[in-house]
């Protein structure tokens, strides 16, 4: 047998390029997808927008703020990234494993992985889009204020999102269908949720709950986010939430997930 | 297409193992191709092709055993193999909203050196349906696309899986036509249709049960079993029915 030279080389920079247009193309064609991410956060603002602004209530110590800006905008900030990386992200993950795409794709020189980054940037992009149309109609139609921590709020999005990736990843990690997916996807999403606020003030819930919501990812980025509005440092144990469901995900998803 | 009996080896696989959950799928086969030739891996259902295809092309790895492609190994040297080897999986799909073009244009920035989108497309006879998306193509259309894919980066060895299975007459027809066209690589074509391998192949391995019984060309195979039909000397090596088998699924 004859040792062949072969010169090693990885996929160019091109194949990232229309691996993520491929992606932006699937998303495009089939957008029913993204519907419910998008529409269910504008949904729940409007909704409460309209019940909250007969109120006009302020906050106490910070004149110009309302509580819509202080409780719901955040809650629905939240709403939008959680959706998407944890309902949507696995779940076309898992199509992808159960069809063989990802397999197909193992025995070409591109990594599987490549589809993984692919994806992450086009639904952070969906997540852009989702929080731009949010926030636009609150400020329509609610006069919205921006947070009085421009850079910081952008910092919590971008932990917030890493966090709820991790998460994303745990449920594409250990489903073994589309449909266990989209199963254990919506498990944990409204689980993080209602104990983080999505149907209401934290407070109205029994403390112990209250205290365990406040811990999970969801509620922690909620509390991350107001504390920019309030132009307030972030408390650390909101950092250590979404630092540690960040690292249990990488760890999970190393262990368990499989491409086929 | 073909070779000589000289010429280097293009695969080789060395008592290779394969057991899953104290299950054998594939137990102890030796198998070398040579670089220019056209090799059938004939085999009913369960045999253990899919999963000697599979640790050939670098997916699974053997229990026991080496592989070598070009003198490379799949697992050892990935992505040096993955720029050589071109595989055509069975039941692996692809991205079902994307169109014939748009795939061939992903799949060939993967590589170095790769077919132009419209030669590749030409190749398989699918110009027409360039715009047409994977999910609205025939089946036979699909599996010419796939077969596009796993020539698209002009890769030294091809294995194709299933080539045919589910096909009708014609469109079987059109796909041998393009394997036929494939004169400087080596092929690897597994399968359980026997016209496809007797029309295609130098040389035969017939596996059952995870092992190879019998290997050679196909009208050696014929002569030695003393039947004047592949599928009479199959029958007669393996004591089963290739159709029987089919139908049972």
């Amino acid at each position: 047998m004859t040792i062949t030279t072969i010169q090693a080389r990885r996929p160019a920079s091109r194949a990232w390029l229309r691996m993520i247009q491929a992606e932006v193309k699937m998303v495009a064609r089939t957008p029913v997808g993204v519907l419910l991410p998008l529409a269910l956060p504008l949904l729940l603002l409007v909704m409460n927008g309209i019940s909250l602004a007969d109120s006009e209530a302020g906050v106490p110590g910070h004149p110009g703020l309302t509580v819509l800006d202080v409780h719901l905008v955040p809650v629905v900030l939240t709403l939008v990234v959680t959706m998407i990386a944890v309902m949507n992200f696995p779940s076309f993950l898992a199509t992808y494993r159960k069809t063989g795409v990802l397999r197909r794709l193992a025995v070409t020189p591109a990594s599987p992985a490549m589809v993984l980054v692919a994806q992450m940037v086009v639904s952070f992009v969906q997540v852009l889009i989702g929080l731009a149309i949010a926030f636009a109609v609150g400020v329509l139609l609610f006069d919205v204020n921006p947070p009085t921590d421009v850079p910081m709020s952008a910092l919590v999005l971008l932990a917030c999102a890493v966090a709820m990736y991790s998460v994303g990843m745990i449920v594409a990690s250990i489903s073994p269908s589309p449909n266990a997916a989209s199963a254990f996807g919506l498990v944990a999403f409204f689980g993080m949720a209602a104990l983080g606020g999505m149907f209401g003030h934290v407070e109205n819930l029994p403390e112990p709950l209250a205290e365990i919501g406040s811990r999970l990812p969801f509620g922690a980025a909620v509390e991350a986010f107001q504390s920019t509005w309030l132009g307030q440092p972030v408390a650390w144990e909101n950092w250590a939430s979404l630092g540690i469901t960040t690292i249990l995900g990488i760890g999970v998803m190393t262990a368990l997930f499989r491409w086929e | 297409m073909a070779s000589a009996t000289t010429a280097p080896l293009a695969i080789d696989a060395r008592h290779l193992v394969k057991r899953y959950r104290g299950k054998t799928a594939v137990d102890g086969i030796d198998l070398q191709v040579r670089e220019g030739e056209t090799f059938g891996l004939l085999g009913t259902n369960g045999a253990g092709k899919t999963t000697t295809v599979e640790m050939l092309a670098g997916l699974r790895r053997p229990t026991t055993g080496s592989v070598r492609v070009l003198g490379l190994s799949p697992f050892g040297d990935r992505t040096k193999v993955r720029q050589v080897l071109g595989v055509q999986l069975q039941q692996a799909k692809l991205h079902e909203s994307l169109t014939a073009r748009e795939l061939v244009d992903l799949y060939r920035g993967f590589y170095p050196n790769p077919l132009d989108t419209d030669r590749a497309l030409a190749m398989v006879e699918l110009r027409e349906k360039a715009k047409t998306r994977f999910g609205n193509l025939s089946g036979g259309q699909a599996q010419r696309l796939s077969i596009a894919l796993a020539l698209i980066g002009r890769p030294r060895v091809v294995i194709l899986d299933e080539l045919t299975t589910g096909l009708d007459p014609l469109a079987r027809r059109r796909v041998w036509s393009t394997i036929e066209s494939l004169a400087e690589q080596t092929v690897l074509l597994v399968s359980h249709a026997m016209d496809e391998v007797e029309r295609l192949c130098d040389r035969v391995a017939i596996i059952d049960a995870g092992r190879i019984v019998a290997q050679g060309s196909p009208k050696r195979l014929k002569e030695n079993s003393g039947v004047s039909t592949l599928e009479d000397a199959f029958v007669k090596l393996t004591g089963k029915s290739v159709r029987d088998d089919q139908e049972e699924g």
